[in-house]
C-alpha cells in the first residue's frame, strides 16, 4: 500500500508520524484513510497537535470544528485542505 | 455519621481577579462583575493580540525582586486566614505553578546563574508561607493541576482526623503564567471573551490567579467556627489524560465519596459549587454527572469562574471560601457569565445572587489526568444562626515567633507487598548486587532499563519522567501478583516532568509565543505520570501527586499511608525525578552538577499490617524550626532499638547550620549514622531508593551503604531526610 504519489501527502505523512511518535513507517500511512478515529490511534490531542503544526507550517488555521473534519478526513484531503487554504507563496 | 472530631473552619483567606480579601469577594458575589483584562504580567508578542485573563491586582504587575507572583498572592491569602489567630502546626497546598512565572522571564533571557532560579520549585510556596509565619509541623505541596487545592483540603481534614496536626492551614495558589496560559491556549480551550460557563456558546475557560486558604482544627478554641468541612472525595477518571470522562463517571465517584465521607444523601446538599470552567467537555460531563449523583432533585447550583475565571490549582481554596461564605450568609452565587443556558444539559443554574437557606455545600474541582476531588462544608453546629460575618480588616502580623510542634505520629507501619527501584544500574536486583559489590549506583537510568514498562502506543507520547515511574508502578504492581489495581495511588516528585517543561517553553519562545505543543503543555503537569499511572492500572481510586523537594517521597507515603487509615485495601507509592539537561542544573544546583548525578526513583505496593511475616515501613513525621529538633528529640528514647540512622543529606546542605542534625550527634554513636547519597546517588527523590534498598536490609539483616556492611540485629532502620525541614520514615522486619 502506498500511493504517497503527492509529495506533499508524502512530506505531511513523514510529519505526522514524527509528530505524534506514531510506530510505523510514513510511507505505511494510507493517503486515503481517516487520520482520526481510525488504525492509526489518533486522538483529540494528537489533533491539537497537529493544528499547532499545520499553522506554525503552513500558515493554515483551523479553529472550528468543521474544518478539522474536513482537513482530518484524510492525508489526501489534508494536502486539498492546505493548497485551497495556504496564503500564495512567493514561489 | 462517625463520631470522629468534626474538621472546623475558623479562618479564611483570599485573593483573586475583582477581589483583595475575603470582605471584597463577598462584595463581588453580591453584585457579581467579571474582572477579565488582557494580561500585564508578561510583554504580549502574539501578533493578534492576548485573549482576556482574570487577573488578580492585589499585585503590581510583572514581576519585581523576590519572590514570584504565587508565593505573594499566597502570602496574601494565608496572612488574612491565619489574621491575629494561633499559628498552624501543618501546612497542606495546592500549586501547580509554583515559581514558573518568574522562571519564564529568566529563561527567555538567557540566565544561566541558579539564583534567578532558586524559587521555582513548588515546594517553595510553602515553605516561604511556613518561614514567614513559623509553622513547624509538616509543610506538604500537592500538585494535581486544576483539583490541586481541593486535594489538598482533603489531606489537611486527613492530617487532622489522623491527629497529625492540630491546626492546617490549607488551600492553593497559582499565578498567571504563559506557561498555562499559551498551554491552554493551543488546546484551544480558552474563551475569546470571558468565559460563560454552561452557556449554549461556551468556549472555553478563562485563565485566572490567586489564592485561597482555610485554617483547620478539630478542637478549636480561640475563634468561632465559620463551617465544618465534613467531607471530601477524591478519585480518578482513568480515561484519558485531559479530557474528562463523557459521561463524567470518576466526577460521579467523586461526588459519592464526598457525600459518604460526610454521611450525607445527596438530598441533603443545597447548593453546588460547580467545576464549571465554561470548556464545552467539562461543562457537559459534569452536567451528566450532577443528574447521575442528585438524579430528580436537583440541588441550587452555579459555577463562579465567570466571575473570578479559573485560578486553576488555586480554585479550590477560592471556591471553598465562596462555599462557605454562601453557607454563612446564605447568598447563592450567581452563574456570571451565562446569557443563554444550554437547554442540553438539562440542569438550571442560579442565574442572579439569591437569598436561601443554605446548610450544605459540595463544591467541585477537576484536573488534567482525570484528577478530581469534592468537598462538602456544613454549617457550624453549634454556631447560632444569625452569626455575624467576622470583617478581617488587617492581614496577621508578622510574628517572630514560631507555633505549637504537631503531636507525635500515630500513623501505623504499612507491609510492603512488592518494591522496584530504578538506578543507572538498574532494577532493585542489579541496585543491590552492585551496593553489595562496594560500587557505586549513581547516573542516570539507562533507557533499556525501563523500556518496556507500557505498550509503545501507551507510551508514544511520553517523555522520560512518565515512563520512569510507569516503570516502577509496573513493576509493583506485578511483583505484588494482585490482580485488582491499587486502592489508592500517591506519588511524589520534587521537579515534575521537566522535559515537557522545557520543551514546551523552548518552542514557545522560539515563535514568539505563538506555537508550542499541546503535548507537552499536558505532559508538563506535575500529576501528569500518575494520571498515566492510573490509566495503565485502570485505577479509579484516590490520586494524589505530592511535590516537596527531598521531602516529596516521605508526602507521597503519608498520602498513601493516609488513604489506608481510612480504608484502602492498598497503596502505590512513587517517587521519582527524570534529569533534564538545561534546566536540572539550573533549578538544583548543588544536586545536578557532579559525578553523583542521578535520576531514576522507587516504588512500593503497601498493605494494611496484617501480621504476616515481611518488611513494614511507616511515616513518623516531618518538623522543621523547633518542629525537626522536637522530631529528633522523640527518638531519643527509642533509638537504642534502631541499627542505624540512614541519612540522606541533600548536595549544598549545611550540616553545620543544621540542628536537628547537631541533636542527633548529641543522641547517637556516629557510626551508626550513615550517609548514603555517596553511594547510592543524588537526586531529590533518591530517599525512596533509600527506603527500597533499606526494605531489603532489614529482610536480610544486613545493610550495604557503608565500605564494610553494617550487621542490622534488631533488623531496624529510622530513614532521615535532611533539607530546609526534616522528614523521618522507619523501616523493619
Amino acid at each position: 500500500m502506498t500511493g504517497q504519489t503527492d509529495p506533499l501527502v508524502a512530506e505531511l505523512a513523514r510529519k505526522l508520524v514524527e509528530t505524534l511518535g506514531l510506530d510505523l513507517k510514513p510511507e505505511a500511512v494510507d493517503p486515503a484513510a481517516p487520520l482520526i478515529g481510525a488504525g492509526l490511534g489518533i486522538d483529540s490531542i494528537d489533533t491539537l497537535e497537529l493544528v499547532v503544526l499545520i499553522e506554525r507550517d503552513y500558515g493554515v488555521k483551523i479553529d472550528n470544528r468543521a474544518a478539522g473534519v474536513e482537513a482530518f478526513a484524510s492525508l489526501n484531503a489534508l494536502a486539498a485542505f492546505l493548497r485551497q487554504r495556504r496564503p500564495a507563496s512567493p514561489a | 455519621m462517625s463520631s470522629r472530631p468534626p474538621v472546623c473552619v475558623t479562618g479564611m483567606g483570599v485573593v483573586c481577579a475583582g477581589a483583595n480579601h475575603v470582605g471584597e469577594l463577598r462584595d463581588l458575589l453580591a453584585h457579581p462583575v467579571a474582572h477579565f483584562q488582557t494580561p500585564t504580567v508578561w510583554p504580549i508578542k502574539h501578533p493578534s493580540g492576548e485573549l482576556p485573563v482574570a487577573q488578580a491586582t492585589a499585585l503590581e504587575a510583572g514581576e519585581v525582586a523576590g519572590r514570584p507572583r504565587t508565593h505573594r498572592l499566597a502570602l496574601l491569602a494565608a496572612r488574612e486566614a491565619v489574621g491575629t489567630g494561633p499559628l498552624p502546626d501543618a501546612i497542606v497546598l495546592g500549586s501547580s505553578t509554583g515559581g514558573i512565572a518568574a522562571t519564564e522571564s529568566a529563561l527567555e533571557a538567557g540566565i544561566t546563574s541558579p539564583d534567578a532560579y532558586r524559587y521555582h520549585g513548588l515546594d517553595t510556596v510553602a515553605l516561604h508561607l511556613a518561614e514567614t509565619l513559623g509553622v513547624c509541623g509538616p509543610v506538604i505541596t500537592i500538585s494535581t493541576a486544576c483539583s490541586s487545592a481541593a486535594v489538598a483540603l482533603s489531606v489537611a481534614a486527613a492530617l487532622l482526623r489522623a491527629g497529625l496536626a492540630r491546626r492546617v492551614l490549607s488551600g492553593g495558589a497559582d499565578s498567571l503564567s504563559r506557561l498555562t496560559f499559551h498551554g491552554f491556549r493551543q488546546l484551544q480551550l480558552v474563551a475569546a471573551h470571558g468565559c460563560m460557563p454552561l452557556d449554549a456558546n461556551r468556549d472555553g475557560m478563562t485563565v485566572g490567579e490567586g489564592a485561597g486558604f482555610l485554617v483547620l482544627e478539630t478542637a478549636p478554641d480561640e475563634r468561632p467556627v465559620l463551617a465544618v468541612l465534613s467531607g471530601t472525595g477524591l478519585s480518578c477518571d482513568a480515561y484519558h489524560a485531559t479530557s474528562p470522562h463523557p459521561e463524567g463517571q470518576g466526577a460521579v465517584l467523586a461526588m459519592r465519596r464526598a457525600l459518604a465521607d460526610a454521611g450525607l444523601e445527596p438530598r441533603a446538599i443545597s447548593y453546588v459549587n460547580l467545576h464549571g470552567t465554561g470548556t464545552p467537555d467539562n461543562d457537559q460531563a459534569e452536567a451528566r454527572a450532577m443528574k447521575q449523583v442528585f438524579a430528580d432533585v436537583q440541588p441550587a447550583l452555579s459555577s463562579t469562574k465567570g466571575l473570578t475565571g479559573h485560578a486553576l490549582a488555586a480554585a479550590g481554596g477560592i471556591e471553598a471560601v465562596i462555599s462557605i461564605l454562601a453557607l454563612r450568609d446564605g447568598l447563592l452565587p450567581a452563574n456570571t457569565g451565562l446569557e443563554t443556558l444550554d437547554t442540553s444539559l438539562e440542569i438550571s443554574p442560579v442565574r442572579a445572587p439569591t437569598q436561601a437557606p443554605i446548610s450544605a455545600v459540595l463544591s467541585n474541582s477537576f484536573g488534567f489526568g482525570g484528577n478530581n476531588a469534592c468537598v462538602i462544608f456544613e454549617k457550624a453546629p453549634s454556631s447560632p444562626s444569625p452569626h455575624p460575618f467576622p470583617r478581617y480588616a488587617g492581614r496577621g502580623d508578622l510574628r517572630a515567633t514560631t507555633g505549637d510542634v504537631p503531636p507525635a505520629s500515630g500513623l501505623p507501619a504499612l507491609r510492603i507487598a512488592a518494591s522496584a527501584c530504578l538506578t543507572a544500574r538498574g532494577g532493585l536486583d542489579e541496585t543491590w548486587n552492585a551496593l553489595l559489590s562496594r560500587d557505586s549506583t549513581a547516573g542516570l537510568v539507562p533507557d533499556a532499563a525501563f523500556a518496556r514498562a507500557a505498550p509503545a502506543a501507551f507510551v508514544r507520547r511520553l517523555k522520560r519522567l512518565p515512563r520512569l515511574m510507569l516503570a516502577l508502578a509496573q513493576t509493583v504492581h506485578t511483583a505484588s501478583g494482585r490482580a485488582a489495581p491499587p486502592e489508592a495511588i500517591a506519588v511524589g516528585t520534587a521537579w515534575g516532568p521537566l522535559a515537557e517543561t522545557q520543551e514546551f517553553l523552548r518552542k514557545l519562545f522560539e515563535s514568539g509565543d505563538q506555537f508550542s505543543s499541546p503535548m507537552d503543555f499536558i505532559g508538563s503537569v506535575h500529576n501528569a505520570p500518575t494520571g498515566q499511572i492510573a490509566l495503565l492500572l485502570g485505577s479509579q481510586a484516590p490520586n494524589l501527586t505530592s511535590s516537596a523537594g527531598e521531602r516529596s517521597f516521605s508526602q507521597a507515603l503519608l498520602c498513601g499511608s493516609l488513604h489506608i487509615v481510612s480504608g484502602a485495601g492498598s497503596a502505590l507509592v512513587v517517587a521519582a525525578e527524570a534529569f533534564e539537561p538545561r534546566l536540572s542544573p539550573l533549578f538544583d544546583p548543588e544536586g545536578a552538577r557532579g559525578p553523583l548525578v542521578s535520576d531514576g526513583g522507587a516504588a512500593f505496593l503497601l498493605i494494611p499490617d496484617d501480621g504476616d511475616p515481611g518488611v513494614r515501613l511507616r511515616w513518623l513525621g516531618e518538623g522543621g524550626n523547633d518542629g525537626a529538633v522536637a522530631l529528633v528529640d522523640r527518638f531519643a528514647g527509642v533509638t537504642p532499638d534502631y541499627d542505624a540512622v540512614v541519612v540522606g543529606i541533600p548536595a549544598g546542605h549545611d550540616l553545620a547550620k543544621d540542628p536537628a542534625y547537631a541533636r542527633l550527634g548529641q543522641l547517637l554513636p556516629s557510626a551508626s549514622i550513615v550517609a548514603y547519597r555517596d553511594r547510592l546517588g543524588q537526586h531529590a527523590s533518591i530517599g525512596a531508593t533509600a527506603a527500597a534498598i533499606a526494605g531489603r536490609a532489614v529482610a536480610v539483616g544486613m545493610l550495604p551503604f557503608t565500605g564494610a556492611p553494617i550487621a542490622l540485629p534488631h533488623r531496624r532502620l529510622l530513614l532521615l531526610e535532611l533539607g530546609p525541614r526534616l522528614a523521618a520514615i522507619e523501616v523493619f522486619a
